[in-house]
């Protein structure tokens, strides 16, 4: 399950840094791409806005298959203040990107990657291609949230994989 | 002639004096090293980053929330010497205060990890004679 987490992130980060690469995000003193995964970071009271924040949240598991299917929702929140030299008027206007990036991001095709397995990946070591394919369905986008100034939304989308031999 | 040089550090004496004197203690502020810019392991939860952790005095605890109710955890106010900041963020090379507390994961008082809410400073002349952090303690306290 966590291969197929982690290789539908990577997809996801790089299909989003390729329609805007100037979305990034600072992390610890490095830029990157503005996605991430919230329970791949340190734990912060404070939300980065114009970033995808993935949460992983429900699983099932159908074991009927010699391949047990494996079926995750993840949770893709994303908020923006607006910039202040419009005045945040633009908030508007700005989430109505992130959620056009998002839904062409996810309805690109190929609409499936090879599972990798990152375990044994470092800087200059590719991760470890698998057999099987990590596919996922169209997202379904929440009400747009309003907390004072900020605009929220929650995407949700399910990842489906299939659980090879031996994989955790 | 402007005063504002002397009295803004007067001011910053004067805050650090009464921290020590109504039991101004040291604490330690834990800071992650920077990430590694082309490693996405750091972005999947493999590789963790090294931590520093750097004295921070005088500063006074005060516990903010004082009822613990459900799973809200205790919430403390954390007010800083501004020398100290100062200090800190001149030898880290960090562009601003602000921009340091935003990248530490916590303050560890003892053996606890408390996680930071939020940073403001106090001010005269435009220049901070003290900070108040608001903390969280985690769940899990124990480092």
């Amino acid at each position: 399950m966590q291969n197929a987490k982690d290789t539908f992130y990577t997809m996801l980060q790089g299909r989003l840094a390729m329609l805007n690469p100037s979305r990034t995000i600072v992390v610890r003193g490095v830029a990157r791409p503005g996605t991430l995964v919230e329970e791949n970071e340190l734990p912060t009271a404070s939300v980065p806005v114009d970033t995808f924040r993935l949460q992983w949240t429900k699983l099932q598991v159908n074991s009927v298959s010699p391949l047990p299917q494996v079926a995750m929702e993840c949770s893709i929140q994303y908020a923006t203040d607006g910039t202040s030299g419009q005045g945040s008027m633009d908030r508007g206007r700005l989430l109505a990107a992130m959620d056009a990036e998002l839904a062409s991001a996810l309805a690109a095709e190929p609409r499936s990657e090879q599972k990798m397995n990152y375990s044994g990946a470092s800087v200059g070591v590719a991760p470890a291609a698998m057999g099987t394919n990590v596919f996922w369905s169209d997202p379904v986008f929440g009400a747009a949230a309003v907390l004072d100034e900020r605009l929220e939304r929650t995407a949700t989308v399910q990842v489906y994989s299939h659980q090879e031999a031996g994989e955790l | 002639m402007s005063h504002q040089p002397n009295a803004t550090g007067a001011a910053a004496r004067a805050a650090d004096t009464l921290l020590r004197s109504v039991g101004g203690r040291r604490v330690l502020l834990r800071m992650p090293s920077p990430a590694a810019a082309s490693d996405v392991t750091e972005q999947l939860g493999i590789a963790t980053p090294e931590f520093q952790d750097i004295p921070l005095d005088p500063v006074v605890f005060r516990k903010a929330r004082a009822v613990v109710t459900g799973s809200r955890p205790a919430k403390w106010e954390l007010l800083v010497s501004a020398t100290a900041v100062k200090r800190i963020v001149g030898s880290l090379a960090y562009a601003s205060a602000s921009v340091l507390f935003e990248n530490a994961s916590g303050v560890l008082a003892g053996d606890e990890l408390f996680e930071i809410l939020s940073a403001t400073e106090e001010q005269v002349f435009d220049q901070p004679y003290v900070y108040r952090l608001v903390l969280y303690a985690p769940l899990a306290q124990t480092t």
